[in-house]
């Protein structure tokens, strides 16, 4: 079953992968939300794709989509997303699976066929 | 929309010229691109048919049913033996990355190119083609090594080999550094650092997998077609691949490329399949080794033990005879005697006989008995036993025999032109599974990026076997481009040869008072070819950079003049290669002392 979760910010993504960490966990950081409208057209893009994809998983599957805040917090060299040597983002939309060498970076993770890829069992 | 009235008459109509003309153009005769289209044609002496849509009552409606049918709607639109090529780019790209010879021929297959084997030359020469516009497939399996280690996609270097190596290699060096940081004033706390294995294991192995995963990626983006499948031979055009869930699969190819590479060879002797690791485990073992023995003197043997000695084991090497056969023998034995100083042991002229578990664990323990040459049996016990007495290429059983390619009987390794083309005309062999040329991964690469365009493109350029630098990886490192000195009097006669050479002391090496006269450089030059250097060797730290750049020169047929000519960069190593004055034949002293 996949259970996905939604969350903003650093710390309560961090803290939800910890809750999750007997589960596959693996997260979409995207741009915020303000006054509902992403500043990231690529983000856009990729969450209906990256959405569809993991409707067909049927394992212990834990999903989180975590907001890495507005445009001014994300450039910021210095913020945790960047710095935190278990995520190191470079860019957003990144997909990953949660302690595992496998990431997509922006417009992969619209790439059907590369979600699906790295959606699959090790 | 295409239009009803008639329409099914209409597509009768084009696929009856289609069916009935090998080449078939719909054409405007105004058009310049099917002028440019029929012109190519001419120009390859091939006869087409054209249809000049504007010069028929209902041609508006024939461009309507060829959008319809092909997608298509401009002219000039072309047919080959009944197949739908397109316009004029379409053609000419064809023509040039020669899909269009196939399609003349009326020849269908799966792929222009499967390769076989996606390991540094197979990824390399898939994605070069695919360049070209034209479909590519690449198979990669790893059957799992007898412990039962298996990898993910990029061979032997990135998983087992190169990559992993080096990794381990540069661990040792630190530990090297964390001793020489004393006598520059760090004041290390802890006075016993210690080396976890595990740590460094896994964040290698985190390293690797970030790169299996980063090929994939760039083969689905590329669109090459990635199967983990085994391949194997049904006829010279067809192969048969199989997952791991034993799903099997045909495909059709124009070519193929055999780019296998190789497997560590086990010497036949009781308990070494059963107890015995190689370099295909030993890069991920989960647990520190304890006492290890390596089994053979080839670098992969020499490398290992270097480091794992250096990260604080007991480590012996096991030696038929001599080491690093074919590499230069002076070489090979400095590097012998540094090791040695440096606490690897040898036990040497010795073949093992039988290996025998004692206790079952991680690590277990083993007894291991060898035969010198002398007869003397030895008998020792050990925790790991690394076997690397080379390896052989991963040509059986897939079929080679049945499609005519030609492999040297005795080894297995394929016999292929030096445009690596096999026995079997349309398929080639690159990397590890060549007979006769170096085993190492810029050459696989090169050989298979040039292979890929001389197939696809106008390309003519061959891989250059010759003067291929390398570098062994050991404690002190040795790098070496073009013969050993040995290769060198037995081509030219000793009376042709001056060797110029010199010990030299790192200036890093003075304030931690390492050792004086260890590291090493001699050039090989040929008399009569004024001077001209045809080996060049290095034997201490960095020996990988310093080489790589001199092999330029000696490419470019560089003299012993022009390195006296070439200016230093001090204080370096590799400055020795512009200073060095002393003849072996001279016989003067080349120690160098600190002060
Ligand atoms: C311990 C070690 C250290 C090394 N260090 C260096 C170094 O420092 N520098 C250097 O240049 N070289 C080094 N090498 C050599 C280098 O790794 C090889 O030369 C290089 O990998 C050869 O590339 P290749 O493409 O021929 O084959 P490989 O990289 O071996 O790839 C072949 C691939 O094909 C797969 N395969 C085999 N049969 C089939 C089949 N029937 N169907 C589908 N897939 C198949 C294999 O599983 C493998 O993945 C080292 C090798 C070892 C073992």
């Amino acid at each position: 079953m996949v259970r996905q979760i939604v969350v903003e910010g650093f710390d309560n993504c961090m803290r939800t992968t910890e809750e999750n960490k007997n589960s596959n966990v693996y997260i979409l950081f995207s741009s915020s939300k303000v006054n509902g409208k992403s500043w990231c057209p690529d983000c856009v893009v990729a969450e209906p794709i990256v959405e569809e994809c993991i409707s067909k998983k049927s394992d212990d599957t834990v999903f989180i989509f975590c907001g890495v805040g507005d445009r001014e917090f994300w450039k910021n060299a210095s913020n945790p997303f960047r710095t935190d040597s278990r995520l190191k983002l470079k860019s957003v939309p990144t997909l990953l699976k949660w302690g595992k060498p496998k990431r997509l970076e922006e417009n992969q993770c619209a790439d059907k066929e590369l979600v699906a890829m790295l959606l699959e069992e090790d | 929309m295409p239009p009803i009235d008639g329409s099914d008459g209409l597509k009768a109509m084009i696929e009856d010229l289609v069916n009935k003309n090998r080449v078939m153009i719909f054409s405007k005769s105004a058009c310049p691109y099917c002028l440019k289209a029929k012109d190519l044609f001419k120009s390859i002496n091939v006869e087409y048919h054209a249809v000049e849509l504007d010069k028929l009552d209902n041609g508006p409606a024939i461009q309507d049913t060829l959008q319809a049918m092909t997608g298509q709607r401009t002219v000039p639109n072309t047919f080959i033996n009944g197949k739908h090529l397109g316009g004029y780019d379409s053609t000419l790209k064809a023509k040039e990355n020669k899909t269009l010879e196939v399609m003349l021929d009326g020849e269908s297959y799966d792929y222009d190119l499967v390769v076989i084997g996606g390991g540094s030359g197979g990824l390399a020469c898939a994605k070069e083609a695919v360049k070209h516009g034209v479909k590519v497939a690449c198979l990669d399996f790893v059957k799992p090594s007898p412990q039962g280690t298996t990898w993910g996609l990029g061979g032997t270097c990135v998983n087992v080999g190169c990559i992993p190596k080096k990794l381990m290699h540069q661990a040792s060096i630190l530990g090297h550094s964390i001793e020489d940081a004393k006598s520059y004033g760090w004041e290390l706390k802890d006075e016993k650092v210690k080396h976890n294995w595990e740590t460094m294991k896994n964040a290698i192995q985190d390293h690797i997998g970030s790169l299996n995963w980063n090929y994939r990626v760039e083969l689905r983006s590329k669109e090459v077609t990635y199967q983990n499948s085994y391949g194997e031979f049904i006829d010279k055009h067809k192969i048969k691949c199989t997952n791991k869930r034993g799903k099997v699969q045909e495909m059709t190819s124009r070519y193929f490329i055999l780019a296998m590479g190789g497997r560590p060879r086990y010497p036949d002797i009781p308990g070494c399949k059963e107890y015995c690791i190689t370099s295909d485990d030993l890069f991920s073992l989960p647990y520190a080794p304890g006492k290890t023995l390596c089994i053979g003197a080839s670098y992969v043997s020499l490398e290992c033990a270097g480091f794992l000695t250096s990260l604080g084991f007991d480590v012996t090497v096991m030696v038929r005879s001599i080491l690093l056969r074919g590499f230069d023998q002076q070489m090979a034995e400095e590097i012998g005697k540094y090791m040695a100083d440096h606490g690897t042991k040898f036990i040497r002229p010795c073949v093992p006989v039988k290996i025998e578990r004692l206790e079952e664990g991680q690590p277990g323990r083993y007894r291991v008995t060898g035969k010198m040459q002398d007869g003397t049996e030895v008998v020792d016990e050990y925790n790991t036993i690394v076997v690397a007495v080379g390896r052989d290429p991963c040509t059986k059983g897939i079929g080679l025999d049945t499609v005519g390619v030609d492999v040297d009987p005795k080894t297995g390794f394929v016999l292929a032109s030096d445009g690596e083309q096999t026995s079997c005309p349309n398929i080639y062999a690159i990397g590890d599974v060549l007979k006769g040329r170096p085993e190492l991964t810029p050459v696989a690469i090169q050989a298979g990026r040039l292979l890929a365009k001389r197939l696809f493109t106008s390309a003519t350029l061959k891989c250059d076997y010759v003067n291929v630098p390398t570098t062994v990886f050991t404690p002190l490192e040795y790098g070496a481009i073009g013969m050993p000195e040995e290769v060198a009097i037995d081509k030219f006669g000793q009376g042709d040869i001056e060797v110029y050479h010199s010990h030299f002391l790192p200036l890093e090496w003075t304030l931690p008072h390492r050792e004086e006269n260890v590291c090493y450089a001699k050039l090989i030059c040929v008399k009569s070819l004024k001077e001209k250097v045809i080996g060049l060797h290095v034997l201490g730290p960095n020996a990988g950079e310093i080489t790589q750049g001199f092999t330029i020169g000696i490419k470019l047929g560089a003299t012993k003049a022009d390195f006296d000519n070439a200016i230093g960069i001090h204080p370096t190593c590799a400055e020795i290669f512009t200073t060095m004055n002393i003849t072996k034949n001279s016989g003067v002293d080349i120690s160098v002392s600190g002060c």
